[in-house]
């Protein structure tokens, strides 16, 4: 049974109908991982042993799953040496939810240390290789998700995004990331990052995937206050149907971008135009101002989340921080002490009112905003270091949108001058990702994403 | 050096209150970085927030509570929640004496 390049709903129908073993599938990404992972480091931790059970809605598919879920009995660092022999005694409700539909964990994904970062080399273990390009780093936070399924080394793979880490390591690693809505997936058994901004979400090799991943995930957890009561919809059924929708442009979304990346989203553009969708020019806030807003919150959230590392109960103790966790924790003291409260922490939350208000408004008007989730392709490995603020500034059409919450998704539109992925991005309304959905699914279908997932895989040849 | 650098006093406070023990070296980098991340953060004094209220949390819930009666699903055994330290003794954590 060919299964090279298959995607999660494939290799579950493959299994359903028993044209294929859940433990051959589980056996054959085992030896894909044995031979390429050594070269990328896509996987910190991965599961030889465990069992891989057939039926139920994942029928036993593997999946990568980013190193900051909890997952019992299976060790668990966010990619930081504090956590290096940290084995959880439960289960994230993501991993939970996941294994109950019966999937299997193929292992633990590396990424940013704490998910500081947008390269995955602030990463204790060292970085994840871009798979297009092992000079290059495969972006990040979740870049170990995104370079495993990249290059099929999984299926499908599970990333969180507190302002950016999924979309822009789909975008520099050529696959598709989607980012729910704040709240649509619980964080519960997520080593948290900024608790009112991380978002767990699906990275795969098409949208129906992404669906089906999120319909196992999303829905209120009552171990998540912060986790939404409002019903998730049948994503695989509203997907499907064929609808037309109007897309904003606003011109502070195209500011900046590499040309290669600029005339891949006017291209882009003129398929929604071909596929019947209307377009239309809005004015939004500048993300110059979110990334002031996420960067004095998130570092306030950092220093009050890494606060519980004492090395008493698990871990190692403080001294074990990285440089960028030491960074983060120190201004977020900053900003939330004594003095400076109101200029700093104050100050953005209420920009924050502003930038939500600015999106409801654009929303009366547009079913999407379009843009891309990084202004160019996929740096060398190295190049973040020089900058220790470039990160944030290289997530800034991640950031407006992460701090109002809303959903977003990421897909492949074509390769530049480099033969790199480039991204682009579609942002929703709040729980609208049904609809994001269901324009991604049009644009696939009618694209195949310029074959650019297909030219990932085959960067990876097949062992069977 | 950068007239935006924070001073070694105020770094020294920060580690203080976030338990960090730094090197010389950091302390001096961190005075330069933290300084030009703050000055950066300042545009947002270009905005009126005047009669803006703060946003804590992007969802629109209050009051989250459990219902009366139910019992909790998560807790862990004495075993369980011993069984990532790496000092106990008689079943408990060992910790810093805090009083001399």
């Amino acid at each position: 049974m060919e299964l090279y390049g298959k995607t999660l709903t494939q290799l579950k129908k493959l299994i359903d109908a028993k044209d294929v073993k859940a433990e051959e599938v589980r056996d054959y990404f085992l030896k894909r991982i044995g031979a390429y992972n050594g070269k990328i480091n896509a996987y910190l931790t991965v599961n030889k042993e465990g069992e891989a059970r057939a039926g139920g809605i994942l029928g036993g598919v593997p999946l990568a799953v980013k190193d900051n879920f909890c997952t019992k009995g299976m060790r668990t660092t966010a990619s930081s040496k504090v956590l290096d022999s940290f084995i959880p005694p439960y289960e994230s409700t993501v991993t939970k939810r996941l294994k109950k539909a019966n999937a299997f964990i193929l292992g633990k994904t590396n990424m940013d240390a704490w998910a500081h970062g947008s390269s995955t080399e602030t990463s204790d273990y060292g970085p994840t290789h871009n798979p297009w390009d092992l000079s290059r780093s495969p972006g990040g936070s979740s870049g170990g998700s995104s370079a495993a399924v990249s290059a099929y080394l999984a299926p499908a793979g599970i990333g969180s995004e507190t302002a950016g880490s999924i979309r822009q390591p789909a975008s520099w690693s050529g696959v598709v990331g989607l980012k729910p809505t704040y709240g649509r997936v619980p964080r519960y058994g997520v080593i948290a990052m900024g608790s009112s901004l991380d978002c767990p979400g699906p990275l795969t090799l098409d949208v129906e995937d992404a669906a089906l991943l999120l319909s196992v995930i999303a829905g209120k957890d009552e171990l998540d206050a912060t986790s939404s009561p409002v019903a998730p919809v049948p994503y695989l059924e509203e997907m499907k149907k064929k609808k037309a929708y109007t897309i904003g442009i606003s011109e502070d979304y195209f500011e900046g971008l590499d040309p290669d990346v600029a005339s891949a989203l006017e291209k882009s553009i003129e398929v929604f135009k071909k596929l019947g969708f209307k377009t239309k020019k809005i004015k939004l806030l500048s993300p110059q101002y979110a990334i002031s807003v996420y960067t004095i919150i998130q570092r306030a959230e950092v220093s009050s989340n890494l606060a519980r590392y004492d090395g008493i109960r698990y871990g190692a103790g403080r001294q074990a921080f990285g440089q960028e966790a030491k960074r983060r924790i120190m201004l977020g003291a900053y900003t939330l002490s004594y003095g400076y409260y109101d200029a700093f922490y104050k100050k953005a939350q209420k920009v924050r009112t502003l930038i939500i208000n600015d999106f409801k408004r654009a929303f009366e008007e547009v079913d999407f905003i379009i843009g891309t989730p990084t202004p160019i392709t996929a740096l060398k490995l190295g190049e973040f270091e020089k900058y220790p603020f470039f990160g944030e500034l290289m997530d800034k059409f991640n950031e407006p949108g992460a701090m109002a919450g809303i959903p977003a998704i990421s897909l492949p539109v074509g390769l530049d001058r480099n033969g790199l992925p480039i991204g682009m991005q579609l942002m929703g309304n709040y729980f609208r990702e049904a609809d994001i959905l269901n324009a991604s699914y049009q644009f696939e279908k009618e694209t195949d994403y310029f074959g650019v997932i297909k030219k990932g895989i085959a960067n990876y040849k097949d062992l069977s | 050096m950068s007239k935006k650098a924070l001073s070694k006093e105020e770094i020294l406070h920060l580690s203080h209150l976030a338990k960090l023990h730094l090197t010389d070296e950091e302390i001096e980098k961190y005075r330069v970085q933290l300084g030009e991340t703050i000055e950066y953060v300042k545009n947002l004094d270009e905005l009126d927030t005047k009669d803006v209220a703060p946003t804590n949390s992007v969802v629109d819930l209050k009051n989250v509570t459990y219902e009366d009666g139910k019992e909790s699903t998560q807790s862990l055994t004495r075993e369980e929640a011993l069984s990532n330290t790496k000092k106990s003794k008689d079943g408990e954590f060992v910790v810093e004496r805090i009083m001399q």
